[in-house]
Order: structure tokens, then C-alpha cells, then sequence
């Protein structure tokens, strides 16, 4: 009785492995050729959108292995999402790796190796394939995290991201463990039976552990306090994969662990959910307000934005369509291309400045006009204003908030509302400082964005104007995700 | 039964005292000794259980591999080898100890109200869900992709390794 295995299901993933495996050769018998890598690497993430493509077009669900492995319109919109932001990474990657003297090839294979976890993690349904998924993506990170060998402050980011990573997976495989002696089965429709029915006090536990190590992952409050540092020391295009990719991966899980197996207790994690959205919005933006250096603002800000992403999950247990789950997704896509898009400018600019200071960016608007206008549209999609994408994600937040309509989501509601309110504060002091401050007298010499940072820019921009003026066309994509679910 | 609980409960406390001196020991050396107990008593356990194969794999894994790599990872850098009192130890173990015996508390309390009272029955059945044969079914058939997954964590993990520890 051998496992029928549906290789165009798995294309995507095996696209991935061959590609990693190319790298690393033809890093080991071609070392004189630094930009084939790369541009393997990048051609590697774009053949694999194809299959993404071709099983959208055939649309008929895949489950293999006893419904732990499935390829739906719910697992090839997160497998989309995740390799364009890969190929978004890898184009604001060239520049930084290839004049910080790194190892290049080296680079590009642990970068790929967590792209392959994210891939896997969209159409895993089993506690098993959850949790190798979700170390495949860490993993290689830890190891990124800390690729500037010689800055203690990246040192610093390594570690703190490790140790916090190995920690919040100890709690999570707890958790796991206990949920898999009741259920007496790792598929989440097991689970999910088992949930129906009425289990102890100690599956609660079991779901509390689970949850809070997926909250470490999306470092939500109060188990975030790795992430500003982890995110100023490590390399830039390194903090952009983390602070997007990574974090939309842990919000995956999370989603599919929720609405997969642990729906029908939804007395047990919304409560927790509530709490940490809250906690999140607030602190990430409190503290936000206060940093000087850009890139600690983006971390905070992007504390605070995985709050946002939060407010559905927490009140999705009272919502009867899919407009909960819509808005995890709508919201992750109009994030990765904002967030991704502020960091692709940051770099360009620091590439002039050398400073990722937010002082460094005053009269940016006179010296730098181009970069500066992105980097305004950014912050104001970031502050949810129209007609920028940010708008749209913000609105189908407080849609799931109405549709749930209950007191506890009312409260989360009005909560994030003032949230947006204080963010507007500090997004729209990076964008005053650039327009109406004098630029600072620049000593270092300057070198140019190169084609691919300026494509990755481009392409972020388009997404947030285009999006932010038709929001129908991720809405639909929402919407055909969750249709049969 | 009465074997196997005796058994268990001397398997237990020894554990449990060895788990004890892995956080106390003032050595790190001391430490992973220690651990070894704690991971040999884990070992045992699972052949109380009879789970023969994944005792084996812990020993070979735990004891053989991970163990061996702590000496080794002590031995090759610079760690404070020796009595050194103030390198392991630091002002929040009161805190910590609290924090350890709630948890232990809590997790007590629940565990007996979930499963107390109930018994393993070791049939033939529970004896042959443990055996090498039904593992690596499961292994190759239910749990294929996140293994060939894993190949290409500890690929990734290796290439990582290397690069961290080479010399530039």
C-alpha cells in the first residue's frame, strides 16, 4: 500500500529543493562566477510560481496522505504570496551581499531553504508537517539573522533570535504533544473531531502552549521583545524577509492550525488571541512613536501592524462566512508589498546616507525626490490613509470586526481604531522630517540603487497605488481562497 | 503493574534529581553528565512504555550524538571549564524556581484531571504500534514530505554551520 503522491501538487516544493542544490554546486564548481547564483536563485523562485499558477487554473483540490497534505486555492494563495515576496527579497538582496563582502551562494541557499518551509507550511494540515515547516522557515533565519560576523550588533540579533526561537518551539512541541495524547492523532481534522466534543481543562492548556509559540514566531506582545533587536542587527534585506515573510509564515500557521483544528474550541484561544491583539496594537505603536532609528520604528510598527492581522483571528470564532479568514489574507498581502516596498527605499537610501537614522532622512524631498515621494506612499499606506492599499487591509479588519458583531470584538474594534490614529502620528513624522526639514550636510560617498532594488521598489509601489484604487483584485483573491471553505 | 510502577517512580525520581543537578551543577561539564541521566531515564521510560524503537533512537540521538557534541562544542571553545561559581549562576534563580514550580503545579493538577485513573493497556497491539516496522511505515508513507523536508533542513542547517564557524 504505497502513498499516492500527486507530483504536480508538489511542484512547487520540488522546484524549490532542486533549486537549492543547483546553488550550492554551481557555488562550489563555478566560484568565479559570483552573479550566477543569484539569478539562479531568482529564476528558481519564478519557475516555481508556475505550478502556483497551473494548479490555480486546474482548480481541483489535491489531499494526499490521509488529508495532511493538501494543495487548495487556500494553500496556493499563501504559496503565491510567499514566493513573490521571496523574489522581492532576492531582488533587495544583490547589492547589500555582494558589496558587504558575505558569502553570496551561501546566502542565497538558507534564504531559499526557508522560502521551501513557507511553501510547505501553506498546505500542511497536520501538527507534524506544522512544525518541520515552521523549523525549515527559522532555521536558515537564525543563521541570516547573524551574517554580518564581525558586528557585534548582528551577533547580538543572531543570538537573541535563536535562543527565543529554540525557546518558543520547546513550548510549542509541549503544547503539540498534549493535543496529540488527546486527540490521539497530529491531522488537524482529527483534532478538530476530537475539539467537538468536550475535552478537559488540560486541552485548553495544550492550545494556550500551542498558541503562544506561534506568538513568539509573530512576535506579538508580550513575547515580541527579540524583535526590535533582532530586526536592527541583522542585515537589512535579512530584517525585510523577516519582518514580512517569516512573520506572514507564522500567521499561516496560525490560521490554518485555528480554523483547521482548534475551531470548535474557540472559548480557549479567542480569549488569548483578544489579549495579544490588543496588547500588540498598543504597545507595538506606543513604542513606535518614541525610536530615532527607522528600522527600530518598522519593528515596532510591524509589532503593531501583527496586531492588526490578529483582530480577525481573535473574533473569527463569531463570524459565520469567511470574511475573518479573508481578512488575514488580504490583509498579509497589502503588508508584505507596504512593508517590503519601505524597506526596499531604506536601503536605497542608506546606500547614499550610510545611516538608517530617521534624522538621516531630513530634505530627503530636495536631495533624493524620487525615493522620497516612495517612501511617502509607503508611510501613508502603513497609516491605512486612501487611496493606498493600507486603506483596504484596515477595512477588512473592522468588516470582520461587524461581522462578528459581539461586545469583546466591538471593544478589539474600537481599540484598533485608535491605534491608527497614533500610528498616523509617527508615519507621518518620517514623511514631514523628509519634505519640510534641512537635509544634513552627507560627507560619505555615495553608492547607486542597482536595477533589482529599483525593480523591487517598482514593483511594491505599483501593488500598494494599483491595489490601494481596486481593491476588488485582492478581494476576489480572498475570496476564491476561502470559497469551498 | 506493580513492577512497571516501581519501576517508573525510581526511573522518576532519579530524573528528577538529575534534572535538578544539571541547573545546580556549578561545571559545565558536571551539567551534561547530568543530562545524560536525565535523557538515559528518558530512554528507560520508553521501554517501560514499550516503545523499544524510539528508546533507541534516544540513546543513539540524545546520549550518542547530542551529548558528545556538547563535550566537543565545550572542549574546542574558549567555555569556563572547572569550578567557577559565578559564570553558571545568575540573580534570578529564586524567580526562575518559582516560575519552574508553578508550571509543575499547574501542569500536575491538570495532567491528573485529564488522565488520572486511566490505565495503558499493553496488548500485543500497543506493542506492535512501537515496533521499528509500523515507524518507518508511518515514516515513509503518512509523514514522507516533512521527512524529505527535514534532509533539506539539516542541508540548509549544515551549510549554515559551516559558514558560521569558518574563519574569515
Amino acid at each position: 500500500m504505497n502513498p499516492v503522491i500527486d507530483y504536480h501538487a508538489l511542484a512547487p516544493e520540488i522546484v524549490l529543493s532542486v533549486t537549492i542544490i543547483l546553488c550550492l554546486l554551481v557555488d562550489l564548481f563555478i566560484p568565479d562566477r559570483p552573479r550566477l547564483v543569484p539569478q539562479l536563485a531568482s529564476l528558481g523562485v519564478l519557475a516555481a510560481i508556475i505550478p502556483v499558477l497551473t494548479l490555480a487554473v486546474s482548480g481541483t483540490d489535491v489531499s494526499m496522505f490521509g488529508g495532511a497534505f493538501v494543495v487548495d486555492n487556500y494553500a496556493l494563495a499563501f504559496d503565491g504570496l510567499f514566493l513573490v515576496v521571496a523574489y522581492i527579497t532576492l531582488l533587495v538582496s544583490f547589492d547589500e551581499i555582494a558589496d558587504g563582502d558575505y558569502y553570496g551562494g551561501e546566502y542565497y541557499v538558507l534564504l531559499l531553504t526557508s522560502v521551501l518551509g513557507m511553501v510547505m507550511m501553506a498546505s500542511s494540515r497536520d501538527l507534524v508537517s506544522i512544525f518541520i515547516a515552521l523549523e525549515t522557515i527559522s532555521i536558515p533565519t537564525f543563521v541570516l539573522a547573524g551574517w554580518r560576523k564581525h558586528d557585534t550588533k548582528s551577533n547580538e540579533a543572531a543570538i537573541k533570535y535563536f535562543l527565543i526561537g529554540v525557546l518558543s518551539s520547546a513550548v510549542m512541541l509541549y503544547g503539540m504533544s498534549l493535543i496529540f495524547g488527546f486527540a490521539n492523532g497530529t491531522k488537524l481534522s482529527v483534532i478538530s473531531e476530537y475539539s467537538a466534543g468536550s475535552p478537559p481543562a488540560l486541552f485548553a492548556v495544550a492550545i494556550f502552549l500551542t498558541i503562544v509559540g506561534f506568538a513568539f514566531k509573530v512576535s506579538a506582545v508580550p513575547f515580541h521583545f527579540w524583535a526590535p533587536d533582532t530586526y536592527e542587527g541583522a542585515p537589512l534585506p535579512v530584517t525585510a524577509f523577516l519582518s514580512v515573510a517569516s512573520k506572514a509564515a507564522g500567521f499561516v500557521a496560525l490560521l490554518t492550525i485555528i480554523r483547521f483544528g482548534f475551531f470548535n474550541s474557540s472559548d480557549s484561544w479567542q480569549p488569548l488571541i483578544w489579549v495579544l491583539a490588543a496588547a500588540s496594537m498598543t504597545f507595538g505603536n506606543l513604542a513606535a512613536l518614541r525610536q530615532t532609528n527607522i528600522v527600530r520604528m518598522l519593528a515596532y510598527s510591524s509589532i503593531a501592524q501583527g496586531g492588526f492581522i490578529l483582530v480577525p483571528l481573535a473574533v473569527a470564532g463569531d463570524v459565520s462566512g469567511p470574511s475573518a479568514w479573508e481578512a488575514v489574507l488580504v490583509y498579509l498581502m497589502i503588508y508584505a508589498a507596504m512593508n517590503l516596498g519601505a524597506f526596499a527605499v531604506v536601503m536605497a537610501v542608506s546606500r547614499r546616507t550610510h545611516s538608517t537614522e530617521i534624522s538621516s532622512f531630513a530634505g530627503l524631498g530636495r536631495v533624493d525626490s524620487v525615493n522620497a515621494v516612495m517612501l511617502s506612499l509607503f508611510m501613508f499606506s502603513l497609516a491605512g490613509i486612501p487611496p493606498l492599499a493600507g486603506w483596504f487591509a484596515k477595512f477588512v479588519i473592522f468588516r470582520a470586526v461587524f461581522d462578528a458583531g459581539t461586545t469583546a470584538a466591538v471593544v478589539l474594534g474600537v481599540i484598533a481604531a485608535l491605534n491608527a490614529v497614533v500610528a498616523f502620528f509617527y508615519y507621518s513624522n518620517v514623511v514631514r522630517r523628509m519634505w519640510f526639514d534641512e537635509a544634513p550636510e552627507v560627507v560619505s560617498s555615495p553608492r547607486p540603487a542597482s536595477v533589482a532594488l529599483t525593480l523591487a521598489i517598482g514593483i511594491t509601489v505599483v501593488v500598494v497605488v494599483v491595489v490601494g484604487v481596486y481593491p476588488e483584485v485582492f478581494a476576489r483573491l480572498g475570496q476564491l481562497a476561502f470559497a469551498s471553505g | 503493574m506493580w513492577g512497571q510502577q516501581v519501576v517508573f517512580w525510581l526511573l522518576a525520581i532519579a530524573m528528577g534529581a538529575a534534572a535538578i543537578g544539571v541547573v545546580r551543577s556549578r561545571d559545565v561539564v558536571h551539567s551534561v553528565l547530568f543530562l545524560v541521566v536525565v535523557l538515559a531515564g528518558a530512554a528507560a521510560q520508553y521501554i517501560l512504555l514499550a516503545a523499544e524503537f524510539v528508546a533507541w533512537v534516544q540513546v543513539l540521538i540524545y546520549i550518542g550524538a547530542v551529548v558528545v557534541l556538547f563535550l566537543f562544542g565545550v572542549m574546542l571553545t574558549r567555555s569556563p571549564m572547572g569550578h567557577d561559581s559565578n559564570r553558571l549562576d545568575n540573580d534570578q534563580r529564586w524567580a526562575a524556581g518559582v516560575v519552574a514550580l508553578l508550571i509543575f503545579g499547574v501542569l500536575t493538577a491538570l495532567l491528573v484531571d485529564a488522565f488520572g485513573g486511566q490505565q495503558i493497556n499493553f496488548g500485543p497491539e500497543l506493542v506492535a504500534q512501537g515496533s521499528p516496522q509500523a515507524i518507518g511505515s508511518d515514516l515513509f508513507r503518512t509523514f514522507i514530505v516533512p521527512f524529505e523536508v527535514v534532509s533539506m533542513l539539516l542541508l540548509a542547517a549544515l551549510v549554515g554551520a559551516v559558514v558560521m564557524a569558518r574563519k574569515d
